[in-house]
């Protein structure tokens, strides 16, 4: 099997940051049949990319007004329908299954944040991180 | 019975984020319709007291979809600043990724945002007119719109580094050499996208008759247009002289250096938008309204100077005998042969061994403190204007980003729009659609042309003559 985690965000939004920076931690690690990428946002080309996988780890950050740093695994889809430049992880689940049949497994950590032009508090922020890391190391 | 105004908020698949306002007069007929763009961001102000050598990097972020845009434009200007000519292979491999921005941007544009509404026509039901839609009925065509949009993308990334906000192009040229394998990679895989650019020219010819109302009125008026053209009037992107001309074809203008802007180039604030109106200044504002982008591009231009690309030209000048097409809903057409000329001109720049040079970079200090650097966005013509101290400080900056050179045009094509689709008795889902669809025609970059930032949040509004808000239709 193999894997691709896949953490994306705006490195200059403060806590969207959340997917590169779990990425640049798992970079240091070897891990096995999985590549690791980083990505600023999901574009539809990114399928193509994803063909080749069959286990598919999306890394992002969800805006929750309340809940800030919990950690969550595949917060339920949105019904919105309409895009621009960029689409959501369930957006490219849907172009791997309706373009070329491909049909990946999926998961998509998020971190809920509230403040995207800041990381409000460094400690909760990094403790979440080192969660999100330890776990796919060993999962 | 009361006047009222229509809110169309957000406008739907465009760059950013918008409002449109439709405002209804006591006999019942639109008489007005306006787009607000919502939001501010405010980067002229946030580059003053930074390094010049931060500019395209810095200004690149604009934007996620254009932002090779900002960077050639934002490195022509430092070029300027340093009175510093990039050597030929840094302007070939700069004119080359401007072109492949070009094209991953018309394809997005074709395919994702504006595909649906051709195929299921504009007064398909909603749930209808969309990317996922298409997946389902036309999975070659949403495939195409990947594989191009991925052509493109990736030719930025292989040359820059990375597909989004790339930070290779630099004051004074580039700062990698492309090598042979890069464009060998690029070469084998390039006739698969000039089969889909010429696939999609050909569909969307074969389906132009059936889009006469929209045609006759999605912006459809009298207006200049304004670009920039190579040395013998070719389609040109990446440096050239500004020209304009009026709606007949005349020039007005020509062998404008860019330096120049300002004498021709006013710029309206209006109260309820943050994008500002730019205008040609010798016939004021609102009346000096111009169009750029592809439609104007190819308006103005004598011929694209590639094969293919030029035989479309010829089928396109046709349409009005030689003279200036006035459709907005033309933007299309030019973003599709545009993206035949972008292929090709890749090409013949993969093919130039001056290419290949080490000699990739221009150094010198400050030697103006003044400079104004433009080039062709896949939106229209760029402006990036700084001043600067002698130490490379930036101290003042102007942008006309190519989105807000077409405001006044976007305006009037809305109430055109308006007017023509919208029955303030039955308002309905189609014909608001049109109203948003207009503004497609222009695949406006709002997160560029205002520097916004935020939520999105648009909307379209039903007013009164007292611009009292009557119904609100959320359409996202």
């Amino acid at each position: 099997m193999k894997r691709l985690i896949l953490g994306f965000g705006n490195t200059l939004r403060g806590e969207d940051a959340f997917g590169v920076d779990a990425v640049l931690l798992l970079q240091n690690n070897t891990l096995k049949n999985t590549t690791v990428l980083s990505a600023f946002q999901l574009t539809p080309e990114m399928a193509l990319e994803m063909l080749e996988y069959s286990h598919i780890i999306f890394i992002d950050t969800a805006f929750s007004p309340s809940h800030a740093y919990a950690l969550a695994c595949s917060l339920e889809k949105s019904n919105r329908v309409n895009l621009s430049h960029h689409i959501s992880a369930f957006h490219l689940i849907d172009i791997l299954n309706t373009l070329y049949g491909h049909f990946p497994s999926f998961e998509i950590f998020s971190m809920l944040g509230n403040n995207f032009e800041a990381i409000s508090n460094v400690v909760a922020y990094k403790e979440a991180l080192e969660k999100t890391t330890q776990f796919l190391m060993h999962y | 019975m009361k006047n009222k105004t229509i809110l169309i908020e957000p406008v739907t698949r465009i760059e950013g984020h918008a409002k449109i306002t439709i405002d209804i007069n006591e006999n019942q007929q639109v008489e007005d319709a306006r787009i607000h763009v919502t939001q501010f961001r405010g980067f002229e102000k946030i580059c003053e007291g930074r390094p010049y050598t931060e500019m395209p990097a810095l200004t690149s972020r604009t934007c996620g979809i254009c932002p090779v845009s900002h960077a050639v434009a934002s490195s022509k200007a430092c070029d300027e600043l340093l009175a510093v000519r990039p050597p030929k292979a840094a302007r070939n491999i700069r004119r080359m990724i401007n072109l492949a921005q070009i094209l991953q941007s018309h394809a997005l544009n074709f395919y994702h945002l504006s595909a649906p509404d051709f195929v299921y026509g504009f007064d398909a039901p909603k749930e209808d007119r969309n990317i996922f839609k298409l997946m389902q009925t036309h999975p070659q065509m949403a495939k195409d719109g990947i594989a191009l949009r991925a052509f493109g993308q990736k030719i930025i990334e292989r040359l820059g580094g990375k597909r989004i906000h790339p930070e290779w192009i630099v004051p004074g040229g580039v700062s990698h050499v492309v090598t042979q394998e890069q464009a060998q990679t690029i070469l084998d895989e390039l006739p698969q996208a000039f089969d889909i650019a010429k696939r999609t020219l050909q569909y969307f010819k074969e389906n132009l008759p059936r889009f006469k109302k929209e045609i006759d009125a999605f912006g459809n008026f009298d207006s200049l247009f304004l670009s920039i053209v190579g040395k013998k009037g070719q389609l040109e992107h990446y440096d050239g002289l500004l020209k304009i001309i009026d709606a007949q074809g005349n020039v007005l203008e020509e062998n404008i250096e860019p330096k120049e802007y300002k004498t021709y180039i006013g710029e309206a604030v209006e109260h309820d938008s943050y994008l500002k109106s730019p205008y040609y200044i010798p016939m004021g504002y609102p009346k000096g309204i111009y169009r750029v982008g592809a439609l104007a591009r190819l308006n103005i231009a004598n011929g694209c100077g590639t094969s293919y690309a030029d035989e479309a030209f010829e089928v396109f000048k046709n349409i009005n005998n030689g003279k200036p097409l006035l459709s907005s809903f033309y933007y299309h057409y030019a973003r599709i042969i545009e993206m035949i000329f972008a292929i090709e001109r890749i090409e013949i720049l993969l093919r130039d061994p001056k290419t290949f040079s080490d000699n990739i970079r221009s150094y010198a200090k400050i030697n103006r403190l003044n400079a104004v650097g433009c080039s062709e966005a896949p939106r229209g013509t760029l402006f990036h204007d700084y001043s600067s101290t002698q130490d490379g400080v930036i101290t003042g900056m102007n942008l006309i980003i190519a989105t807000g050179n077409n405001n006044l045009a976007m305006n009037k094509s809305v109430k055109q729009v308006a007017q023509t689709f919208v029955n303030p008795l039955d308002i309905t889902d189609g014909a608001l659609n049109k109203v948003e669809a207009v503004i497609r025609c222009y695949d406006p970059c709002l997160s560029c042309s205002t520097h916004a930032q935020g939520i999105v949040s648009s909307v379209i509004e039903i007013r009164d003559a007292h611009k009292n808000v009557l119904q609100t239709i959320q359409r996202s």
